[in-house]
């Protein structure tokens, strides 16, 4: 049974299209990530699936109940992006209150908060007033929050924003920690690197339509390029390579890396037995690879530096993060 | 439930943060400590009982029953042995009346006692019908007979005949008096008339007053900042209970509490819909009519705060410095919530409309400036109806008035029932007549304040299904 399932998800905002036919599955126990620009309409995917915003036509399901359900989000804790909280509560009488809405008992209250304050590394300062705390701070608290009534599903949407580098490993650690035991979490952001180290699916939204979707791994691989090194001192032999069809080029001026490519139907197995054959011996070979980074801008290449610029015309494309 | 709960804590959180609460609340401290430096000191029996009697000459027709008072010349009422009898008193009251005169053959003018004595007449004037009333309003001036507001009716004395003033008996007499210690000092007498060794017009009457000095008529050595200004040598305690209560709390001090009020609260839902706040509130699982209406109750607890801190602290003030522990006064705690309640929900509709508090701000008191003007509007062409004075008046005119105080809340009938209520819980009859309140009929309960609610719910019924349609 999937987490969250959305089927041809489509919102609009006036003339403007922020989702367009948006079909995913997040499966229990998985950190799905959703990537794209300012505007590409994630965070409307998400307050579609939590009933802050209404769909416009297609399917969300959270939890296997339509997206919005109010008892399905005692289920489910959320970090908003850009959360503004109260000034006059503490971040201990914040959560107290939040767990009043969530049903939580007032035992399980006075014992979770402090626990939870402290996990996210905030508790010495519990009892004072947010207005008095900094960004960092206040989206510690914000995570603290979506994590209080130890709910199924946890959306997080840009929860390192504000973070320095030391909370933003202490954040990812956390997050590791959260899917160990069974959460589930649906995590929007933009800092590319911390999403492939965390996430086990990723999916890449560009002006309202999914794009890319998959694993890391799946979306990392460059199938058909390889990096090859031999032992110091020998010398690759780039002539019968080319001569076996494989495009071939030295990666360093001393020619100690090279790359191959493949053809089609090719595999590396014929190059690799024609160096044995020759005594050569090999000790460097690997798949290339790509980063996330360069998927995602490969995806968005081409397109405007951010989509959230509301457009005039009847025929709008794209889409914008409310 | 919980969740109820949760908000109206929240509420209050929000209403508590900030110094403009602490401010009023220290106002209201203020108005507490200078209520409770005031001193109320009764008038000695003697002198107390002969200014009470010294009130007799005016007189309220059809035996206490009318709406008008009447100055008549009823004589001049004298009381004396005033001595201590349980919790009240004992006293000769007599009344030296002037005998009714009457035209010599020479065209003069003697007393003659077989027309009667200006005490049998007052007697007579007593039991019979007002006469022509007139109405004096605040400012002085005087109208023809009934009048929107708090006008006076003052009904112009009729000449009782000499069959009538005859026709008076001592039972009568007895009455009138017992009537006039209750309307004039609010206090429970019975009267015993003495014949002998009196004679006509002047009368003798034994009377046993019940209910000590504290009652509302008696008067009051009245001091202010413990002792250092004198107000008053001889108010009667009634009197100047009412003008604290009254013309002092329910008329300014409410009127400025609403203000803060308003002020304050504009920013409560504004501030809970604001984007980044929203999203946290309504991705928890709550309903989010549940949610505006929980707030805006929450908002409420605001004005109930403040009103109760202020009226309960005058009320107890006022109670323990003059011994008049009279619980009406504490009606206007909710009384002022309500009202609040009615101009709150004007507020959270605006503001969610609008996300603006100082939309909301401005609406909410403009709306209480509307209500206010209309509900004198009403009184106006009542008056006008009910004196026959439509005139030139169009028609039209009449109906726009009656079609808004059918449809809007009822805000100074509320205001109506708490003035004639704190009217009736410290003055005597006498005195409800004399401000003018005993001309103004309790507007009906459940016309004002369910006119009121159904606003109310028809105003948070529009803030709510915006809010449900709005996409934050």
């Amino acid at each position: 049974m999937s987490v969250i399932e959305t089927r041809e998800l489509r919102k609009t905002y006036g003339r403007i299209q922020a989702l367009k036919g948006v079909s995913l599955r997040v499966e229990k126990g998985q950190i799905y990530g959703l990537l794209g620009q300012n505007g590409a309409g994630k965070t409307t995917l998400i307050k579609i699936l939590l009933g802050i915003t209404q769909l416009t036509d297609g399917d969300a399901r959270l939890l296997d109940a339509p997206a919005g359900n109010t008892a399905v989000r005692a289920r489910v804790g959320y970090l908003p992006e850009d959360h503004q909280f109260p000034g006059y509560h503490s971040a201990y009488s914040l959560m107290d209150f939040y767990g009043q809405l969530y049903g939580v008992s007032r035992g399980d209250r006075r014992q979770k908060i402090p626990a939870t304050l402290e996990l996210v590394g905030i508790a010495g300062r519990m009892h004072s007033k947010i207005k008095t705390y900094s960004k960092g701070m206040k989206q510690r608290l914000g995570i603290a929050q979506a994590l209080l009534h130890d709910p199924d599903v946890i959306f997080l949407d840009e929860p390192t924003d504000g973070v320095d580098p030391v909370g933003r490993k202490e954040i990812r650690a956390l997050m590791a920690t959260l899917k160990d035991r069974g959460h589930t979490i649906f995590l929007n952001s933009h800092l590319l690197g911390e999403v492939e180290l965390i996430c086990d699916r990723v999916a890449i939204l560009q002006r309202g339509e999914l794009v890319r979707e998959g694993t890391i791994a799946e979306l990392t691989a460059q199938k058909g390029v390889f990096e090859l090194g031999l032992a110091p001192s020998q010398a690759f032999p780039e002539h019968e390579a080319k001569a076996l069809g494989y495009p071939v080029r030295a990666l360093n001026p001393t020619a100690t890396l090279w790359e191959v490519g493949l053809t089609d139907g090719q595999t590396i197995d014929p190059l690799v037995r024609m160096l044995v054959e020759k005594g050569l011996s090999l000790r460097h070979l690997v798949e290339k690879k790509v980063t996330l980074e360069d998927v995602f801008m490969s995806v968005v290449e081409g397109a405007e530096p951010g989509t959230d610029r509301r457009e005039r015309k009847a025929t709008a494309v794209g889409g914008s993060d409310r | 439930m919980t969740q109820f709960l949760a908000i109206l804590r929240d509420s209050f959180r929000e209403a508590v943060d900030g110094f403009v609460i602490y401010a009023m609340l220290g106002l209201s401290a203020l108005t507490i400590l200078i209520v409770g430096s005031m001193s109320f000191t009764p008038v000695a029996p003697q002198e107390a009982m002969g200014k009470i009697a010294s009130r007799f000459s005016i007189i309220v027709p059809e035996r206490g029953r009318s709406r008008s008072v009447s100055f008549g010349t009823s004589g001049e009422f004298k009381a004396s042995d005033v001595t201590t009898a349980g919790s009240g008193y004992k006293l000769r009251l007599t009344v030296t009346g002037h005998a009714e005169k009457k035209s010599t053959d020479d065209g003069k003018t003697v007393p003659d006692l077989t027309n009667g004595d200006s005490f049998r007449s007052a007697v007579a004037q007593w039991i019979g019908k007002s006469g022509q009333s007139m109405s004096i309003d605040p400012s002085g001036k005087a109208s023809k007979k009934g009048g929107g507001g708090k006008n006076v009716e003052v009904s112009m004395p009729t000449q009782p005949t000499a069959e009538e003033q005859r026709a008076v008996t001592t039972a009568q007499m007895e009455e009138f008096l017992v009537n006039q210690f209750a309307m004039q000092g609010g206090m429970t007498a019975t009267v015993k008339r003495i014949t002998d060794g009196v004679a006509e017009p002047t009368y003798a009457f034994d009377v046993t007053t019940a209910g000590g000095s504290g009652v509302r008529g008696w008067p009051h050595k009245v001091e202010i900042f413990f002792g250092a200004v004198n107000i008053s040598d001889e108010a009667p305690l009634g009197m100047v209970l009412w003008g604290i209560e009254d013309q002092i709390i329910n008329g300014m001090g409410a009127g400025v509490a609403l203000l803060i009020s308003i002020i304050m609260t504009a920013f409560f839902v504004p501030n809970m819909i604001r984007k980044g706040s929203v999203d946290l509130l309504i991705s928890k699982p709550i309903g989010r009519t549940p949610l505006l209406v929980y707030k805006y109750i929450g908002g409420l607890t605001f004005i109930f705060l403040v009103s109760t801190v202020t009226v309960g602290g005058i009320w107890l003030a006022i109670a323990l410095r003059s011994g008049f522990w009279d619980p009406t006064f504490l009606v206007l705690i909710p009384v002022l919530t309500f009202t609040f309640a009615i101009l709150y929900s004007i507020s959270v509709m605006v503001g969610v409309l609008t996300r603006s508090p100082i939309v909301a701000m401005l609406a909410t008191m403009g709306s209480m400036f509307f209500f206010w003007i209309a509900g004198f509007a009403k009184r106006w062409a009542d008056s006008k109806r009910n004196d026959n004075e439509v005139g030139s008046t169009p028609e039209w005119l009449f109906m726009v008035i009656d079609t808004i105080n059918t449809i809007m809340p009822r805000y100074k009938d509320l205001d109506t029932i708490t003035s004639k209520l704190i009217a009736d819980g410290t003055l005597t009859p006498a005195e409800t007549r004399m401000v003018g309140l005993a001309s103004l009929e309790y507007p009906s309960g459940i016309e004002t304040f369910g006119v009121s609610l159904a606003f109310i719910a028809v105003m948070l019924a529009i803030a709510c299904w915006k809010f449900k349609r709005r996409d934050s």
